[in-house]
C-alpha cells in the first residue's frame, strides 16, 4: 500500500482559485519523493492538505492508510511535520522544544528525556541544547526543527523546503539526515525549489504547475524525456573544416542543429565517448577550439514541462 | 471525556503553560506593561476619583476599596487579551501549525492557552492587590479574597478566549486593538466607577444588563463588606456563561483554521 | 529663498505622509480617538454625579468638564503615536534615506511635527463635533472654538516633540510605546479630570501646579463659563513652555544622531 496516496485531489479557495486541481499521487513507502514547484504552483497548498493543515475540497487523500478528511487524528499520530520557515519559539531551548513535541504525541515523561538526548545527539545540537532557540543559527534551526519532527518515529516524514537559505555545509548536512532516515525505512515527501537537492535525494520527483501534475518519474526517467546527453563542439577554421567535422561526428550518433555556433551531436556513451569523438576529429585535421559535454537537468524537465525555470533552481537559467 | 484522556491531557496543558510562562521569565521586563497598566488606573482613579464616595447612596467608605476590583478585572482583562494578541503572533509565525499538526486534541490546546492567561493573571492581580492595601484598601478577608482570585482567573480565561476567538478570525497581530478594546469597554461599562443607581444615561442601562457587572460585584463583595453567597453565583454564573459562549467560538474559529 | 521653499515642501510632504501613515495603521490611529472617546463616554456616565460634589465648578453637565480632559488625553496620544512612526522609520532605515536627501535636516522633524499639528486639529473638530451632538454649549461661542483647536494642536505639537526627542535618541518604536503608561500618570495627576480641589492628596497638590492643568484649565474655560484672563494666559505660557522644551529637546537629539550617524 502506497504511504500517500491521491486521487483527484482539489482545493479551492475563495473567488472559485483552485490552487490544487486534480493531483494523483502515489508515494510508496521507504521512498524519497520529491515534490517540485514554483511558488504559487500548489505545492504548499499539496503538503498542508497531506498534513491535515488543511481540508481537501475535492478528491481523496490517504496518508499512512488514513484519510486526511476523515480520520485526520490517525494521520497526525504517523507522520512527522517540518515546515517551510521552521515555525519555533526563540524563548524555548532545544531540549524544551522537543519535551513539549513529544509531550504533544503522547510520549511518556519517562521516555522523553532520553529520547531528547537521542534527537540531540543525532542532529548534533547537544551542546546547543540548554540555549534558546533564538540563538541558534539558520541550520541550526532547521535541524531542532527536524529531531522534533522525529520525536513520535513518524512512518511519514514531510519536509516543506527544509534547506531553503541555507549554506552548503548546513544543506549537507540536512541531505545526509534525511538520507540516513530513509535508509531507516522512513518514507519522505520533500518539497524544495532546488533541483539538486531533488535530484540527489529523492527517488521519484513529480513537478506541479497551476495546481497539477505536470511530469513525474525517477529524476533519470525525466531528464531523457527532454533529451539525451550530448556534445557541444566548437572548432577552429572556417565552414570547410565544420562541415568536415560534423561529418566526423555523425558517426557517433545524431547531429542537433549548431548552438551559437557551436556543432552538437548525441552521445550514447556519455563521457566514454569524449575521447573518440577527439580523435576522430584529430584524424581530419580538424582542432578543437572548446568542447563540452552536456546532460540535461530537472531544470530541462522543469522547463519543458512548465515552460519556465523553477525559481531558486541552482541551475543557472539561459538567457532569453 | 473518560479519566485517562484527561490524564492524557494534563502533561499537554502544562507544557503549553510552561511555555506561555518562558515569554515571562526570559524576557526582562515582560511582565511590566501588565502590571503597569492596572495598577496606574487604579491610583490614578483613586487619586481622581476619590472623593466620589462623598456622595449619598456610596456603598464603600474609600474609593480606593470599590475601584480595587476594576482594576483587578482590567489586569485579568488586558492578561486574556494578551493571550489572543500572543495566539495571533504564533498563528503569524506559523508555530501554532506545529500545535495543530499534532496528535493533541483541539480543546487541549484550548485548554493550554486559556489556563496560562487564568495563571498569567494573578502576576498583576497580586501587586494591585498589595498596592491597594499599602493605600488603605479595606482588607477583603481570606473568603472574599478567594472569591477575588477565582473570579480573576476565570475572567482572565474568558478574556482568553475572547482573544482567540479573535486570533483565529483574523490571523494576524493587527486584530490587538480589537482584543483589548473589547475587554476594556466589556469591564468598564459596568457599576466600575459607581453604584448602579448613581450611574446616569446609558451606562446605567448596559451595566444593569452587562453580565460583567455582576462579576464585578462578586470581586467587590469583600472589598466594601461582608461576603455572602447570593452575591456570589450570579458573578459565577455569569462568568461560566461567557467563557462557554466563547469557548464554543474558540473552537469553531480553530477547526474552521483546518478548513 | 528657493531652499526655503523647498525645505517647505519637504515639511508639508511629510506632514501629509505622517498623516496617511496613521490612517493607514488601524493600530496607530485606533488610540488616538477611539481609547479617549470610549474613556469619556464612560466616565462622563460613570463619575456623571460628581457634579453634585460641594465645591464642584458650575456646569451643564459633566460631559461639558470632561471634554477639554479627553481633547488633552487625544492629542498627548497623538503626539506619541507620531514619535512611534519616527521611531519606526529609524528602525526601517526610511530615516536614512530621508537624511541622505539634499533638504534641511530640519525639515525632517518639522514635517512629522506638522503631520502631528494636523491630527491635533482633526481631534479637536472630533470631540467638538462629540460635544455638539451631546448638548455642550461653549460659552465662548466660535472664538472659544478656535481658542480650543489652537491649544489643542499646539500641545500635540509640543508632546509630539518631546516624543520625537526620545525616539531620536533611542531609535526603538517599543521604548516611544513604553511612554503610554506615562502619559496617563501626568493625566492623572493633572485637571484633565477632575477639579483639583477635589482631588486626593498627593495627587491635587501636584496637579495644582501641573503646567499641563493650566493648558486642559486654559481649554476648558471657554467650554464651562467663557474666557478669563488668568486662566488663559497660564494656559499660553504653559504651551510655550512646553513647546520650547519639545523643541529643544528634539533638536538636540537630531543633531546628537546625526553626530552619531
Amino acid at each position: 500500500m502506497p504511504a500517500i496516496e491521491t486521487h483527484d485531489l482539489e482545493r479551492e479557495f475563495e473567488g472559485s482559485v483552485k490552487a490544487v486541481d486534480g493531483v494523483d499521487l502515489a508515494v510508496q513507502a521507504g521512498e524519497i519523493y520529491g515534490f517540485l514547484g514554483p511558488n504559487g504552483a500548489g505545492k504548499t497548498t499539496t503538503v498542508r492538505i497531506l498534513t491535515t493543515l488543511l481540508q481537501p475540497t475535492g478528491g481523496r487523500a490517504i496518508v499512512a492508510g488514513h484519510d486526511v478528511a476523515t480520520d485526520p487524528g490517525s494521520v497526525r499520530r504517523a507522520i512527522g511535520v517540518a515546515l517551510q520557515e521552521a515555525a519555533l519559539d526563540p524563548l524555548m531551548t532545544g531540549r524544551e522544544l522537543l519535551d513539549l513535541q513529544a509531550t504533544l504525541h503522547g510520549i511518556p515523561s519517562s521516555k522523553r528525556t532520553a529520547l531528547s538526548i537521542d534527537l540531540l545527539e543525532r542532529v548534533g545540537l547537544t551542546e546547543a541544547a540548554d540555549r534558546q532557540v533564538g540563538t541558534y543559527s539558520g541550520g541550526m534551526r532547521r535541524r531542532i526543527d527536524l529531531a522534533s519532527a522525529l520525536v513520535h518515529a513518524p512512518e511519514v516524514l514531510f519536509l516543506d523546503e527544509p534547506t531553503t537559505g541555507l549554506d552548503p555545509v548546513s544543506r549537507q548536512a540536512i541531505w545526509n539526515e534525511v538520507e540516513r532516515l530513509n535508509d531507516e525505512g522512513t518514507t519522505v515527501f520533500l518539497t524544495t525549489q532546488y533541483l539538486e537537492e531533488a535530484d540527489q535525494l529523492a527517488d521519484r520527483v513529480g513537478i506541479i504547475s497551476s495546481g497539477k501534475i505536470v511530469a513525474e518519474g525517477t529524476p533519470a526517467e525525466l531528464k531523457s524525456q527532454v533529451g539525451s546527453p550530448h556534445l557541444e563542439i566548437a572548432v577552429e577554421g572556417g565552414t570547410e573544416a565544420a562541415v568536415s567535422a560534423e561529418e566526423a561526428l555523425g558517426e557517433f550518433g545524431k547531429i542537433l542543429p549548431p548552438k551559437d555556433g557551436r556543432l552538437q551531436v548525441e552521445i550514447a556513451g556519455g563521457a566514454g565517448d569524449i575521447s573518440p569523438v577527439v580523435r576522430a576529429l584529430d584524424e581530419r585535421g580538424i582542432a578543437v577550439a572548446s568542447l563540452e559535454l552536456v546532460r540535461p537537468t530537472l531544470d530541462d524537465v522543469f522547463v519543458d514541462k512548465t515552460g519556465e525555470h523553477l525559481e531558486g533552481s541552482t541551475t543557472d537559467p539561459e538567457p532569453e | 471525556m473518560s479519566a485517562s484522556s484527561i490524564s492524557a491531557s494534563l502533561p499537554v496543558i502544562r507544557s503549553l503553560v510552561g511555555r506561555s510562562m518562558n515569554e515571562l521569565f526570559r524576557v526582562p521586563g515582560a511582565a511590566i506593561p501588565g502590571v503597569l497598566a492596572p495598577t496606574i488606573f487604579f491610583l490614578g482613579l483613586t487619586a481622581v476619583f476619590g472623593n466620589l464616595a462623598l456622595l449619598p447612596g456610596f456603598e464603600a467608605d474609600k474609593y480606593q476599596s470599590f475601584i480595587i476590583p476594576v482594576s483587578l478585572m482590567q489586569g485579568a482583562a488586558f492578561t486574556g487579551a494578551a493571550t489572543g494578541v500572543n495566539l495571533a503572533r504564533d498563528i503569524e509565525q506559523g508555530w501554532f501549525d506545529r500545535l495543530l499538526a499534532s496528535p493533541a486534541p483541539r480543546p487541549v490546546i484550548l485548554a493550554g492557552l486559556v489556563y496560562s492567561a487564568s495563571l498569567r493573571a494573578l502576576i498583576p492581580g497580586s501587586v494591585v492587590i498589595c498596592v491597594g492595601l499599602a493605600i488603605g484598601v479595606r482588607w477583603p478577608g481570606f473568603l472574599g479574597l478567594l472569591v477575588a482570585t477565582v473570579m480573576i482567573m476565570g475572567l482572565a480565561a474568558t478574556a482568553a478566549t475572547w482573544g482567540a476567538t479573535l486570533a483565529f478570525k483574523f490571523k494576524t497581530q493587527s486584530a490587538a486593538p480589537l482584543m483589548q478594546a473589547g475587554t476594556l469597554l466589556a469591564v468598564l461599562t459596568t457599576t466600575a466607577y459607581a453604584p448602579l443607581p448613581l450611574l446616569t444615561g446609558w451606562l446605567k442601562v448596559v451595566a444593569t444588563y452587562n453580565p460583567l457587572t455582576q462579576v464585578l460585584e462578586a470581586v467587590r463583595q469583600g472589598f466594601v463588606g461582608d461576603v455572602s453567597w447570593a452575591d456570589t453565583w450570579p458573578g459565577l454564573v455569569a462568568l461560566i456563561g461567557i467563557w462557554v459562549f466563547f469557548t464554543f467560538l474558540a473552537l469553531r474559529g480553530m477547526r474552521k483554521m483546518t478548513a | 529663498m528657493s531652499g526655503f521653499r523647498a525645505n517647505l515642501r519637504v515639511v508639508g510632504q511629510l506632514g501629509r505622509r505622517s498623516i496617511r501613515q496613521t490612517f493607514r495603521r488601524p493600530q496607530l490611529a485606533a488610540p488616538l480617538v477611539v481609547f479617549p472617546t470610549i474613556l469619556l463616554a464612560i466616565q462622563t456616565a460613570g463619575a456623571g454625579r460628581a457634579v453634585d460634589l460641594p465645591q464642584f465648578p458650575e456646569v451643564n453637565g459633566f460631559l461639558d468638564f470632561m471634554l477639554a480632559g479627553a481633547m488633552m488625553q487625544a492629542c498627548m496620544l497623538a503626539g506619541n503615536t507620531g514619535a512611534i512612526a519616527l521611531a519606526l522609520d529609524i528602525e526601517m532605515g526610511f530615516d536614512d534615506r530621508l537624511l541622505a536627501a539634499p533638504v534641511s535636516r530640519y525639515s525632517l522633524l518639522l514635517g512629522r511635527l506638522m503631520g502631528t499639528a494636523v491630527m491635533g486639529l482633526l481631534i479637536a473638530a472630533w470631540f467638538i463635533v462629540i460635544g455638539l451632538i451631546f448638548g455642550v454649549e461653549f460659552q465662548s461661542g466660535i472664538l472659544g472654538v478656535a481658542w480650543i483647536f489652537g491649544c489643542v494642536a499646539t500641545t500635540a505639537v509640543a508632546f509630539g516633540a518631546i516624543a520625537a526627542s526620545i525616539a531620536l535618541r533611542t531609535g526603538k518604536a517599543s521604548v516611544v510605546q513604553g511612554l503610554f503608561p506615562l502619559i496617563f500618570v501626568v493625566l492623572f495627576l493633572s485637571t484633565a479630570f477632575f477639579p483639583d480641589n477635589l482631588m486626593l492628596q498627593p495627587a491635587a497638590s501636584i496637579a495644582k501646579y501641573n503646567p499641563l492643568s493650566f493648558v486642559v484649565d486654559g481649554m476648558r474655560e471657554p467650554i464651562i463659563s467663557g474666557f478669563s484672563g488668568s486662566h488663559t494666559l497660564r494656559a499660553l505660557v504653559s504651551m510655550a513652555g512646553l513647546l520650547l522644551i519639545g523643541f529643544t529637546l528634539s533638536t538636540f537629539a537630531l543633531k546628537s544622531r546625526l553626530k552619531r550617524g
